[in-house]
This record gives structure tokens, sequence and C-alpha cells, in this order.
């Protein structure tokens, strides 16, 4: 699955959804948990928690689905008192991203809805191309550093 | 059948009238509805519901109480709300229907709701 794992590419399309939805918090991330943007949040370590979190709810969901409905769960939405969230995905070539957005009462359920078909049409458009058939595969102890490097570049602290 | 098929039906009826839904105020999902094909219902409610909401805001901001009606008059059409407990009737007509008629329809509409 070649989904990209730089940052920098999906801040526009991200920053207009999250313009347009009206939604406090919105993070792009790999299934994996690894951050590609993220909108509304002020410490790197917060972004780093929400994209376990929202990673591990994914996979649980994905799993979940396949067992009592033999095809994946694809959206979670949880309405809270004041705050709502909804976790959903973005296809992008043979592969999901995954997206996580935080919104009140100044955005709805069905606005979220309403843009992430645009911002689903927003990321295909702006995504890199995919790396060449004979690259180097992206490998398991890479994560860790690519996930600092992503937080470090979001944060402005790439060295 | 739904437990709104009567109200929509109703409103569906007048001439002029090419969509007309029940909405999750909160939400803007679709709870039940028809439309002529070529209405984006999805987007349309989702719209709509927010546009209802943010009118309930403004008028409780200026003391009016809550939203009875709402009615949005564009070049082509016009979209005209009216809810009560959580949801709203939305109907979307052409720019020639009967208000007054259309009016008094979603009112008694949304007594049912």
């Amino acid at each position: 699955m070649a989904l990209p794992t730089s940052v920098g590419w999906a801040d526009l399309p991200l920053q207009r959804f999250v313009d347009d939805a009206r939604v406090q918090l919105a993070v792009l991330m790999q299934p994996s948990g690894q951050v590609l943007a993220q909108v509304g949040f002020k410490r790197s370590i917060d972004v780093q928690t929400v994209c376990a979190l929202s990673a591990a709810i994914n996979a649980s969901g994905d799993l979940l689905g396949r067992m009592v409905d033999a095809t994946p769960f694809r959206v979670l939405h949880h309405a809270g008192r004041e705050k709502q969230f909804y976790l959903g995905q973005v296809p992008l070539r043979d592969g999901l991203l995954v997206l996580l957005a935080v919104f009140d009462t100044e955005s709805s359920l069905g606005i979220v809805q309403l843009y992430l078909g645009e911002l689903q049409s927003a990321v295909a458009a702006a995504a890199p191309p995919p790396p060449p058939a004979d690259a180097a595969p992206a490998l398991a102890e890479d994560f860790e550093r690519e996930l600092n490097r992503n937080l470090a570049q979001l944060f402005g602290r790439a060295s | 059948m739904s437990a709104f098929a009567a109200v929509i039906g109703a409103v569906t009826r007048h001439r002029g009238v090419t969509a007309c839904l029940v909405v999750a105020e909160e939400d803007g999902i679709i709870v039940d509805g028809t439309a002529r094909i070529g209405v984006n219902t999805a987007a349309f409610a989702a719209l709509t519901a927010s546009l209802y909401r943010k009118a309930g805001r403004a008028a409780d901001s200026a003391g009016f109480g809550d939203v009875s009606f709402f009615d949005l008059e564009a070049e082509q059409g016009r979209v005209i709300a009216a809810g009560r407990n959580g949801l709203v009737v939305v109907a979307v007509a052409d720019a020639g229907v009967n208000l007054g008629l259309l009016r008094v329809e979603l009112l008694r509409a949304a007594a049912t709701l």
C-alpha cells in the first residue's frame, strides 16, 4: 500500500475542511497513527496521543465490523454533551487514511459528512505521487522515527 | 410506510414543491423524505438544518423566542422550513410556488412532529 508518509501536502485540504465544516480540531493520519496533517492542536504530544487512540479505534472498528458484518466499520461518530467526534476514512489510491474531527454545536454530523466528501476529493488531488515500484518499502522500524519527524515538522521543530 | 409519510405527502402534493425532507435539527441527517431527481438531499438537509439552527440562535439572542418558520428565497426557488421537537420539515420549491398555502401546510406538518 503506497500511502504518503510526509507532511505538508494535506495541510491546505484539511484547513479548508476545518473552515467549511466549522470543526474545532482535525487530524489526518495513516491507519498506523502516523500524522499527516493537523489543525487546531497546540501541542505535539496531544496530536501523538490522539493519533494513537484514533488508530486503535479505527483498527478495532475495522476488525469488529469484519466479525459481525463481514465488512469493516468505516465511520464512528460519538455525540457528547457539548462536543462530538467523527472518525472517518479518506480513500487514497489503494488505501485509506483516517480523519478525526472534533466539533461542537457550530457544526453537525451532516455538515461534517458533507464536507468530508470534498476533503476526499481534495486529498486525492493533493497527494504526492506514489513512490516507484522499486523503492524501498516502508519498514516497521522506521515508524517511530517518521512519526517523530512528522510531529516535529508540524510543530516547527524540524532539524 | 414511515411515521412521516403523511406529512411528506401533504407537502409534496403542492404544485412547485420539488422536495420535502424531515431532518434532525441537531445532526442535519435526513430522517425521511422524498425529492425529485437532481436534488442532493444529504447536502441540502445538512445545510438547511444548520441554517435553521443558526436562525433559531439568532432569534433567541434577539429575545424573539423559538423560530417557527423559515423562508429562504433564491433566484430560482425557495427553501421553506418549520420545526418542532428537534425535527425540521424542509420543503424545496420553485420560485412560483404558492407560498401562503405552503406555509400553512408546513406549520401544520411541524405541529405533528
